[in-house]
């Protein structure tokens, strides 16, 4: 019917794979580039008959491997060395062995997964449902249990008649013209087209939309949030007094939990003495407390002048003589109880950091109030760090 | 019909190389003797250390000639004389075993009455491990190859004159018994002659670890012998580059399953975690034995593995040269790593001794000996085989 | 005896021609399933929704409608994740590593082998996924940036059960598929119905059977056997690594990877024997899944179940030769403790029923295999239970010994794995080609070209 039909090429069948083998090599022989052999399975020893070269698919998967092994264990890495370190089992960050598995899976999985896209896509070009050859008697017998030869078009050595020679020469049947097939082409800006666009659009969006944000949020998924359990401060229904938090046993002490007996003792800097040596770890651990807690009130260096500028009335100086002459115990029992409008701070520092803070009002104490042989120390001791 | 396409004439080895192999075998024993009367123990060690690889390579072969019978293959056909050939260091197994019972006591912890009087552990595994037990195995299990390897080798050879498929059926019925006694002599020599060397610790993947070993020396073993007489024509020239290729993949699976096994053994043992199991690895760890351990991943899994990764690689003569005889170091080493550091003057670490290079030269000296003597008496190529024709067509 | 050596048994018999390979293979797919098609279906469907129920119960509920607990805290759901994840191991190691060791009768099983691969790995993930009590939160598994920013315990063997199923399905799929597409191309162009060479074509993605394409082709599969070969290997590793990294008795212990291995092979060969005895017969494939392919199938169960013996006898000895008490009570536990009837059962069907199979006329009688790979499937089964139960129910204090019995739902859960997994491989007898067709085609006698060998 049309005459203008493009011409895809020739092809020609053979009963037997000898003869396939031997066409393809009188074809690759005769110097014709672009042709192509179907059969319905691997003939052995094509390669060599159509003088191919070995594929390169390898080198897909080699990299991709590689790359899958080394993104795992870097990634591992990553994750539980800098992102998040914990110790698990006693093992170290770093734990080459335990990493190994999942480091050989995810390069399988990388490798195989590589491989196939990248022959199907790269080597193959497919899907391709619309190629010339589809649909023809000569695909229906090389699909089955014909061995077919096909020469192209648009190789440079293709005269029609010279092929038809050619095949009829090596005992060819079936000998075909294979046209392009007419093509239908539509413009992409139809109302259809961008209907169904927007359409995937919108579930796309709205189904992530309300996974992320509504179903999440339902049953079964937010079980997790309703369980049986008492929230503290909360009226309980199933202890009688109707307390959900628990009062410990007559008798017993918390873990890491010391009491302080001295509360309303009236001297308590007889009975309670300095339990910490001021080595310097102590004394820093002390300085730190004091500039978050006492400094506000305190002054940095203890001089009683608030950074609050009034609002709350001056405390005193640690450098008055009563402070001075405070024994530890006492310091340590105003910075638990408590003194006229301070509170005391034994929920926010623990024993052991009070009594740093103690160790370091002494330092201050002894900065502000140096004698000369302070000053021969320090300078001799200075003289000494410039030496080394 | 198949005599006349076969292209193959029976030739000699040259006398240089036996009689390279007679020097290395008596300047080897003498320096051995000598190293013997300067420290016993290393000397002891050293010639178990050479008595373990010739095991493995004989009884590796056996194993591999017994599998094509089993698994019915035809490519190994043409050149399954080398590994009869080398199996045949099994019957010297029985006259090489001797000098190492008399150094029992030099070697095995256990056998020192006093030592497993005071020891609860070792009074308890004192009915497996007692002298008088441990010579009823070794020469049970060497008795067992050396019945089966008889066996086999006679029918193969005498094939090569009758042609009777009969044999074929024979061998393959003796292949089958031979497994699975294989698979329990060979784990019953691992746990003995190493890793009794340390009687507390226990490994139920010794056995398995040592065979993964031991098939791998000898699949090196058969190619280097392989690639060396194909290169000097001793065999049919049909024999080509595929048959190469299916010993390089054979190598490769075995580089990686001895991998396997190796890693399965270390990380469970890291993993748990359990003082009675980890004190072997720490004693590799100890001292310089540490670079030993380190070194032991790279030469036995990382080179070998990068060197015949690729496929091109399994083909090439030359390359399957260089990593088999590397493979066989590699095994030399693995043997040396699981043996040496039990001796009680290396527990610190390693110490170098010239005795180490004394058996093992007296050993490759041995090997080239037994192998001509096994030339001289038969065909290289079983010409009788009726799977001959078959392997030697063998296309990829 | 009469066997010729110097000639390759034929792989196909009776000399078929291409033309009737593709039919026998091809028929089941064109002509309508008959009634004992839907009575098949009727039962495995029946089984598979009482397990649908039990499931449903066990999430309204959560898992203490099973039986497990203290000490027993892994029990039938994990025995069954094991099992299934063992019968799985065939299919691969069939296309794969019988491939790599050009084993030519692979070509008859490899299909199926593989459908049932992917089948019965989809069975196995129920089991792990119920067990973590919101099977809805299964995505915690997976590494990705979350609002904790946590991130999961890259070091635990469970997590590396994830990783290894995971991609062990992926890449059986891949592979699965891979085999199909010349399958597809042929079933397109024989076609007669529209719907379906619609449908074939979309699945074909367009193959011609061009060599240019084969020879890719070929390489791509030669690399995917080399990959899944480890793969295959590694994930009943990792399995047994779930056990083995412990500090349990009777778990910790160095064999058990390969063993693992074995025992995945020797379950996974005997349910693909179980499997196509019936498919060849009802589509009439005996030409092409003939005796001798199943003969070597039960060679090679025979060899892993002496594998796996020997890992019994390794386990056992050690155990012993270790001089550690608490291993020592494990397996005297295991063989005379209460649960001793579920070891004797694991130790008669995976030692000693196969050993039958040493002689010839067993390995080739229907009826004989028949009895003896149920057998190995049921002894399999016992093996993961007494590995899992009866290394549990005894403690290190005698205070927390028990003894588990699984209730209702556990069975029927089980049940349930079997209904589905029978329900997929019958749907999949008849809606794709069973057997390889190109592949089958490809080792016909006559298929390859004579010269080929002598000619360079």
């Amino acid at each position: 019917m049309n005459t203008e039909k493009k011409l895809y090429g020739l092809t020609a069948l053979f009963d037997t794979p000898d003869e396939i083998i031997k066409a393809a090599e009188k074809v690759s022989g005769s110097g014709y580039e672009k042709f192509d052999v179907h059969t319905p399975y691997p003939v052995h020893g094509m390669d060599d008959a159509m003088k191919l070269k070995p594929s390169k698919l390898g080198i897909i998967t080699l990299l991709f491997g590689l790359a899958g092994a080394g993104t795992a264990l870097l990634f591992m890495y990553w994750a539980l060395t800098l992102d998040y370190p914990m110790v698990i089992g006693g093992k170290p960050y770093f734990a080459l062995p335990a990493f190994i598995p999942v480091t050989f899976e995810v390069t399988v999985l990388l490798a195989t997964l590589s491989t196939v896209i990248g022959m199907l896509t790269f080597f193959f070009r497919f899907p391709e449902n619309d190629h010339p050859l589809h649909d023809s008697e000569y695909m229906k017998h090389v699909s089955k249990d014909k061995y077919g030869i096909a020469i192209f078009a648009e190789g440079p050595k293709f005269n029609e008649s010279a092929v038809k020679d050619l095949f009829q020469s090596l005992g060819g049947k079936n000998i075909q013209v294979v046209y392009y097939p007419v093509k239908e082409i539509y413009p992409v800006f139809q109302p259809k087209f961008i209907l169904f666009l927007a359409l995937v659009a919108i579930i796309t969006s709205g189904g992530t939309y309300f996974t992320l944000n509504k179903l999440m949020f339902m049953d079964p998924f937010n079980w997790m949030m309703n369980q049986q359990r008492e929230i503290p401060q909360s009226r309980s229904h199933f202890f009688e007094d109707g307390f959900s938090m628990r009062v410990p046993v007559q008798g017993t002490v918390a873990r890491g939990f010391m009491p302080y007996p001295y509360k309303d003792e009236p001297v308590p800097g007889e009975v309670l003495s300095n339990p910490t040596f001021p080595a310097r770890e102590n004394i820093e651990l002390g300085q730190n407390k004091y500039l978050t807690f006492c400094s506000p009130c305190h002054g940095d260096y203890g001089d009683g002048d608030s950074r609050l500028r009034g609002q709350f009335p001056n405390p005193p100086t640690f450098h008055s003589n009563r402070s001075r002459e405070m024994s530890d115990g006492m310091l340590y029992h105003i910075i638990t109880v408590g003194q006229n409008v301070m509170p005391g701070y034994a929920s926010q520092v623990t024993r052991e950091e009070r009594w740093a803070i103690v160790n370091y009002i002494r330092v201050l104490q002894r900065a502000k109030n140096a004698t000369d042989a302070d000053v021969e120390m320090i300078k001799k001791e200075s003289a000494s760090n410039v030496g080394n | 019909m198949s005599e006349t396409k076969l292209d193959y004439n029976k030739k000699e080895l040259p006398d240089k190389l036996v009689r390279l192999g007679y020097a290395l075998l008596i300047i080897g024993t003498v320096l051995g003797i000598v190293g013997y009367y300067t420290d016993s123990t290393r000397a002891a060690y050293t010639y178990l250390l050479m008595f373990m690889f010739v095991l493995s390579v004989g009884v590796g072969s056996l194993f591999f000639v017994a599998l094509e019978y089993l698994a019915g293959a035809d490519w190994s056909t043409p050149i399954r004389r080398v590994p009869e050939y080398l199996a045949s260091t099994i019957p010297f197994l029985a006259i090489l075993v001797i000098p190492l019972l008399f150094s029992i006591h030099d070697l095995f912890h256990w056998s020192h009455a006093e030592a497993v009087a005071e020891d609860k552990l070792l009074a308890g595994k004192a009915p497996y491990l007692n002298t008088t037990f441990f010579i009823i195995r070794v020469f049970a299990c060497i008795a067992i190859w050396g019945i089966f390897y008889l066996f086999m080798i006679r029918n193969s050879q005498k094939q090569d004159a009758t042609g009777n498929q009969n044999l074929t059926t024979k061998n393959i019925r003796l292949a089958a018994i031979f497994m699975p006694v294989f698979a329990i002599t060979i784990s019953i020599a691992a746990i003995d002659w190493m890793m009794s060397l340390e009687p507390h610790w226990f490994s139920t993947i010794f056995g398995v670890y040592f065979f993964s070993g031991t098939v791998l020396a000898s699949l090196a073993a058969i190619t280097f012998v392989v690639v060396m007489l194909k290169e000097k024509g001793y065999f049919s020239k049909r024999i080509t580059n595929d048959h190469l290729y299916s010993l390089g993949a054979l190598m490769f699976v075995f580089i990686n399953f001895w991998a396997y096994i190796a890693f399965s053994q270390y990380m469970l043992i890291w993993y748990a975690d359990l003082p009675e199991e980890t004190f072997w690895f720490m004693q590799r760890w100890e001292g310089s034995w540490a670079v030993f351990s380190i070194l032991l991943i790279i030469i036995h899994f990382v080179i070998p593995y990068a060197g015949l990764l690729s496929q091109p690689a399994k083909k090439d003569p030359k390359r399957l040269k260089i990593m088999s005889l590397w493979i066989l170091f590699a095994h030399f080493y693995d043997l040396y790593w699981l043996i040496m550091p039990n001796m009680e003057a290396s527990k610190q670490g390693y110490v170098f001794s010239w005795i180490d290079f004394t058996f093992p030269v007296a050993m490759i000296g041995l090997i080239i000996i037994i192998f001509n003597m096994r030339n001289k008496k038969s065909n290289l190529m079983p010409v009788g085989d009726p799977k001959l024709e078959r392997g030697l067509n063998f296309r990829l | 005896m009469t066997v010729d050596y110097s000639k390759e048994l034929p792989v196909v018999e009776g000399r078929l021609t291409l033309a009737q390979i593709e039919e026998l293979v091809a028929t089941p797919l064109d002509t309508r399933p008959d009634k004992k098609f839907f009575i098949a279906l009727t039962i495995s469907g029946s089984l598979l929704l009482f397990g649908a129920f039990c499931v449903a119960v066990t999430l309204l509920t959560g898992i203490g409608a099973w039986g497990n607990n203290q000490p027993v805290g892994w029990a039938f759901d994990i025995v069954n994740f094991v099992f299934w994840i063992g019968i799985g191991h065939a299919g691969t190691l069939i296309s794969a590593i019988l491939f790599l060791l050009r084993q030519k009768w692979r070509t008859g099983i490899a299909r199926f082998a593989e459908a049932m691969t992917i089948f019965a790995v989809m069975c196995a993930a129920i089991f792990p996924i119920l067990h973590t009590g919101r099977p809805w939160l299964a995505g915690y598994l997976m590494p990705y940036p979350n609002q904790h920013s946590l991130w999961i315990n890259f070091t635990s063997p469970l997590i590396w059960d994830v990783f290894a199923v995971s991609t062990y399905f992926t890449v059986s799929l891949v592979f699965w598929y891979i085999g199909l597409i010349p399958d597809f191309a042929s079933l397109r162009d024989r076609t007669a119905s529209k719907i379906k060479k619609i449908i074939y074509s979309i699945f074909s993605l367009g193959w011609r059977h061009s060599h240019r394409n084969w020879q890719h082709y070929e390489k791509a599969y030669m690399l995917l056997a080399g990959f899944a070969t480890p793969l295959v290997l590694s994930v009943h590793t990792i399995v047994s690594f779930d056990f083995a990294v412990s500090i349990m008795p009777g778990w910790h212990t160095t064999i058990f990877p390969p063993y693992f291995v074995a025992g995945a092979i020797f379950s996974g060969f005997a349910m693909v024997v179980t499997v196509l005895v019936f498919v060849r017969k009802i589509f009439n494939l005996e030409q092409i899944i003939t005796l001798n392919h199943l003969e070597k199938m039960n060679k090679v169960i025979l060899a892993t179940g002496m594998m796996v013996g020997y890992a019994y006898a390794m386990e056992f000895f050690i155990a012993w030769y270790s001089g550690v008490q608490f291993e020592q009570f494990a397996f005297i536990n295991r063989m005379f403790g209460p649960y001793a009837w579920a070891y004797w059962i694991m130790v008669s069907c995976n030692v000693i029923f196969p050993q039958l199979f040493w002689v010839k006329k067993i390995r080739r009688s229907i009826p004989w295999m028949m009895v003896i790979v149920i057998f190995v499937n049921v002894g399999m089964w016992f093996e993961r239970f007494v590995i899992v139960v009866t290394s549990l129910h005894r403690d290190f204090l005698p205070s927390s010994w028990g003894y588990y019995t699984p209730t209702l739902y556990d069975t029927g859960i089980l049940i349930g794995s079997f209904g589905l997994f029978f329900t997929l491989v019958i749907l999949f007898t008849k809606t794709l080609p069973v057997v390889s067709i190109s592949e089958v085609k490809a080792v016909a006698e006559g298929a390859q070209p004579s010269h080929h060998g002598g000619h360079k």
